[in-house]
């Protein structure tokens, strides 16, 4: 492989990505788009508990309202309120036994199930316990043995309640990287649309070189791109080697799909509908890593998932290395897909 | 002895069921020109690809400057320049920068893009971004990029088309003074008078078989007829006779029309190369 050709390569590919006006625009502003969003959304969270109750054949009317710092909202069905806990709707959810009262009147432990969504913190545990006995004695007037049975709905990520902005996070990772798949699929797209790729292949450079430039200015500017956001946003104080490998990862990954990209689309415009197409299906599992819990299993079959949950299980719940490994795997598996079958189809169509 | 520049034997190319070059060879010697002549789909694209490396070779033998082409292709297009019928540049780079560009592929050191881009007459432009060019502009910039690496073999597709007179003068100027460096030229084009002031030699192709290769003027001998062509007035009218030269009634024929006839002018006039393509083939070169 001579470097000298493929150095020569890239730096004419940054020539023309830094002509380009709306990628190169797209890119810059993405970029301290995304860093101000972060900064601007609230880094603290709302101190009011928001609390689902289900009290099947127990009228609480309005003696809940007193409790401080307590939103209370009851439930007609323990189904709904379920629902509503798994949704992240309610960090909270308590179910009262319909015996409640005999239970009470016969001096009997009654047993109340308590329902947290994956994200609730394991701290507001215990306050929850308190309430709900304060809860009891609003409703029945006294002191009563309770048993609490608890159950998490929805992946348990260890229950440490994140920050909307840091939510965020995974999601625009994503939209950084996507950016760059649109950039270099536009380049290598353009190349082949105005034919200066036959007035290289004349020259000694051959179709390895120039796919290899591609793929090395592809890689370089989606990683740069991505470790300035999280390095100025603060992603990188949670075990830093691990981020920036799974960031490149990534970013082998978004050019494998780059390379896919140019290989279906025959212009600007095709590159353009194709990459919009496929950045909507990769963004959807961004979803899941703002809402824990929301998207189901399928999602998993989208190769974005495992990068989105890889930063979103590393920045935000303090996950080890050995514990995404799987994910780095799953990664480098999807971007061989997208690399090889791009890259066969990109030789076909240069020939 | 001169070694050839190009020696081709036996070649033919395949698309899929459809054959595009049919068993063709010929050779070109070092410092010759060579008009490669033919209508659209005559398979001149094809060989033309084929040579510079663009197409892989299916059947037969190329070499180049001594080195068999499917063995040793690197090295030949090191030594090749190629100048396209359509502008393939990067329109978002200045005309300097795309010739640094290619002379950096090419390993040149000190390159020289301002004398180069003189010599086609685009001095004073030559920071001017290739999107903001004329289509003459654009051609002479091809082929200014096609002499970047001092080529020992020039491919050149109608290098001249589309330019006005004065710049398609100067481009074939170019042309034998890059002969005359010591530069072999493969010559694509339609242009008949072009190619029969700058060739050597010229090869007619058609359906994919080389139907004559010779000078063009051994070819006008051999297949074209010399003759007069004569204007007359007759009754205020102009009229044309042609006079075919070289038979035994022409004295007669030409003694006879000055004497009886007001002559107002007369021309010798020979075939063109248009007219041998059309009798050695039976088809128009330009449809």
């Amino acid at each position: 492989m001579n470097a000298r050709l493929i150095l020569t390569l890239i730096k004419k590919d940054l020539t023309l990505f830094s002509r380009n006006q709306f990628y190169f625009v797209m890119t810059i502003v993405g970029l301290v788009l995304y860093i101000a969003l972060y900064f601007v959304m609230p880094q603290t969270l709302d101190e009011n508990i928001k609390l689902g109750v289900y009290t099947p054949g127990i009228q609480t009317g309005s003696s809940l309202a007193g409790i401080q710092g307590v939103e209370v909202q009851p439930f007609t069905s323990l189904d709904e309120l379920k629902d509503a806990v798994k949704k992240n709707e309610y960090p909270v959810g308590i179910a009262l036994p319909e015996d409640l009262l005999n239970k009470i009147a016969t001096g009997e432990q009654a047993v109340v199930t308590v329902y947290y969504s994956a994200s609730t913190p394991d701290e507001m545990k215990g306050a929850i316990n308190a309430l709900i006995n304060q809860m009891a004695y609003f409703i029945t007037g006294q002191d009563i043995p309770l048993v609490m049975q608890t159950e998490i709905l929805g992946p348990d990520l260890l229950g440490t309640q994140i920050p909307w902005r840091d939510r965020l996070v995974p999601m625009m990772a994503v939209l950084i990287l996507g950016t760059e798949i649109l950039s270099l699929a536009s380049l290598i797209s353009t190349e082949i649309e105005q034919d200066t790729v036959r007035a290289l292949l004349v020259t000694p450079l051959k179709l390895r070189h120039l796919l290899s430039a591609k793929a090395l200015l592809g890689i370089g500017l989606a990683f740069i791109q991505v470790v300035l956001f999280m390095t100025v946003i603060g992603g990188l104080t949670h075990e830093p080697a691990t981020m920036i490998l799974g960031l490149f990862v990534g970013s082998i990954l978004v050019t494998g799909l780059g390379f896919l990209i140019a290989s279906m689309a025959h212009d600007s415009m095709g590159v353009t509908s194709w990459g919009m197409i496929l950045f909507i299906v990769f963004f959807i599992p961004a979803i899941g890593g703002m809402v824990p819990g929301i998207l189901s299993d399928w999602a998993k079959v989208i190769p974005s998932y495992y990068l989105i949950d890889f930063v979103s299980r590393l920045s935000n719940y303090g996950a080890t290395f050995s514990e995404l490994s799987g994910n780095l795997m799953i990664m480098l598996g999807w971007s061989a897909v997208f690399g090889v079958t791009g890259t066969l189809a990109l030789r076909r169509r240069y020939r | 002895m001169k070694q050839d520049a190009i020696v081709v034997e036996n070649l033919s190319y395949h698309y899929g069921k459809i054959l595009a070059v049919d068993n063709i060879s010929f050779h070109v010697g070092k410092q010759e020109i060579l008009g490669f002549l033919g209508p659209n789909g005559a398979g001149k694209s094809t060989t033309v690809k084929i040579l510079t490396g663009q197409l892989r070779l299916q059947e037969g033998r190329v070499s180049l400057l001594g080195m068999d082409i499917s063995k040793e292709l690197e090295k030949v297009q090191a030594r090749i320049g190629v100048c396209f019928e359509q502008p393939n540049l990067y329109e978002q780079m200045t005309a300097l920068e795309n010739l640094q560009l290619f002379a950096r592929l090419f390993n040149i050191k000190n390159f020289d893009g301002y004398a180069l881009l003189k010599k086609v007459g685009l001095d004073g432009r030559e920071k001017d971004r290739v999107a903001n060019y004329s289509k003459g502009m654009k051609q002479r910039l091809m082929v200014a990029r096609a002499f970047v690496n001092q080529a020992e073999i020039l491919f050149l597709d109608e290098p001249t088309s589309g330019l006005d007179p004065v710049s398609a003068d100067s481009i074939r100027n170019l042309i034998l003074q890059e002969r005359e460096r010591g530069a072999t030229i493969f010559l694509t084009t339609h242009d008949m008078w072009e190619a029969d002031k700058l060739c050597n030699r010229v090869a007619f192709l058609n359906q994919g078989k080389i139907a004559a290769l010779d000078t063009p003027h051994t070819l006008k001998q051999q297949y074209g007829q010399r003759s007069l062509l004569v204007e007359i007035s007759h009754d205020g009218q102009l009229e044309e006779r042609i006079i075919t030269l070289d038979k035994s009634e022409t004295p007669d024929k030409v003694r006879e029309l000055l004497s009886h006839e007001k002559v107002v002018t007369v021309h010798s006039q020979e075939a063109t190369l248009e007219d041998i393509f059309l009798k050695v083939t039976g088809r128009r070169l330009t449809v």
